[in-house]
């Protein structure tokens, strides 16, 4: 009986063989020293390739990858809210602690809206509502803490609005670069 | 539909789980970096890769059908990051085409620095010293060898990520598996 191929051989360790095919390599096996020892090699080599040593990735390529995904997003996100809320905190109360009713920019803008027509008039009409709104807190803010508190509050209210401020910014700024320097 | 583990860390993912997707990635982080390095022999360029790889699955994730398994889908999408690598830098690998090499033209380079069998034998385990020998045989039998063994997958599934017959698979994993034997045979690792 003729020796069989390699390919047989292979099919046969790797039990991709029909059961009747199977038998029949088997009975010449048996009576084959040539391919018997073939057949050894290859399950030697078969056994090697099963236990593949997986290569260890870098511990930094996750965290790579999800500060890459998720963090500088929300950071840019979380940046741009903070200085607009800032932005916004410190108009409204500069604008309230030191009172502009006498100032002569919402006065002027007052005494234009009476010879303009269209969105301008709009737009100034807007301009000075949401003044009268602040101007409205101001003087509600300003009985509340009276009643509450009898000394001036303004210098220690700017103190913990700048802190606060502070304390946003190095929270969302400066602590994840910390963190990066540390890791790196 | 039974959703699998991968499945259900895919759901949590896209409604915006961070940690599922975290998962998933130390889940196939080494045997995908495993396959890639492999792949490109390079340390670095599988790191990056392998990090492309995971970034290219997070922005196409919700194309995924939930009808065939994660896995599949997967090493395909690496499959050609990498195959698409190798093309633009063909200069770091064998040649992609060469039909009629032998096994002895594969290893007999000069770049290609090998002990002999007995001292390799000597320092390292038989394993270690097959997947050397994989390391440098042609990258069309070393993708399927690696997408067979590292990533255990099964001929189909082979066939299906590299858009190749069954039977061209199977032919091409025997034919490097006689490349293999004959290497371990001239080296005097079957005596």
């Amino acid at each position: 009986m003729a020796c069989l191929s390699d390919e047989t051989l292979i099919a046969c360790n790797e039990g991709s063989l029909g059961a009747i095919e199977a038998a029949r390599v088997r009975d010449h096996l048996l009576l084959c020293p040539a391919c018997r020892e073939t057949a050894a090699h290859y399950r030697l080599l078969e056994r090697a390739l099963e236990r593949p040593q997986l290569a260890m990735p870098p511990a930094r390529l996750v965290p790579q990858v999800m500060e890459r995904l998720f963090p500088a997003a929300a950071r840019i996100t979380s940046i741009a809210a903070v200085a607009a809320a800032s932005f916004v905190f410190l108009v409204s109360w500069i604008y309230i602690y030191f009172d502009f009713s006498s100032s002569s920019l919402v006065q002027a803008l007052r005494l234009t809206t009476d010879g303009t027509t269209g969105w301008l008039a709009g737009i100034i009409q807007g301009i000075t509502s949401v003044y009268n709104g602040a101007q409205a807190v101001r003087k509600a803010l300003g009985a509340m803490l009276r009643i509450l508190f009898p000394a001036p509050l303004g210098v220690v209210a700017i103190a913990v609005a700048i802190l606060g401020l502070s304390l946003l910014l190095a929270l969302t700024v400066f602590r994840p670069r910390l963190k990066k320097a540390k890791r790196t | 539909m039974q959703l699998d583990e991968d499945q259900v860390l895919i759901k949590k993912t896209l409604r915006g789980d961070r940690k599922a997707f975290e998962e998933l990635m130390r889940k196939y982080e080494k045997k995908i970096f495993s396959f890639v390095v492999r792949m490109v022999r390079n340390e670095e360029t599988a790191v990056d890769l392998t990090q492309d790889f995971f970034f290219k699955i997070f922005t196409v994730l919700d194309k995924y059908n939930y009808e065939y398994k994660f896995s599949t889908w997967a090493y395909r999408i690496c499959y050609n990051l990498v195959i698409d690598h190798i093309r633009k830098n063909q200069t770091q690998v064998d040649s992609l085409d060469d039909e009629g090499v032998t096994s002895h033209d594969l290893l007999a380079s000069d770049n290609v620095s090998r002990e002999d069998g007995f001292k390799a034998l000597a320092r390292a385990e038989t394993r270690d010293y097959v997947w050397n020998i994989v390391d440098q045989i042609p990258l069309k039998f070393r993708e399927l060898i690696l997408l067979r063994y590292i990533q255990d997958l099964k001929y189909e599934e082979i066939a299906e990520i590299t858009a190749l017959p069954v039977g061209t698979v199977k032919n091409r994993i025997f034919k490097a598996k006689e490349i293999l034997k004959k290497e371990m045979e001239k080296d005097g690792m079957l005596v």
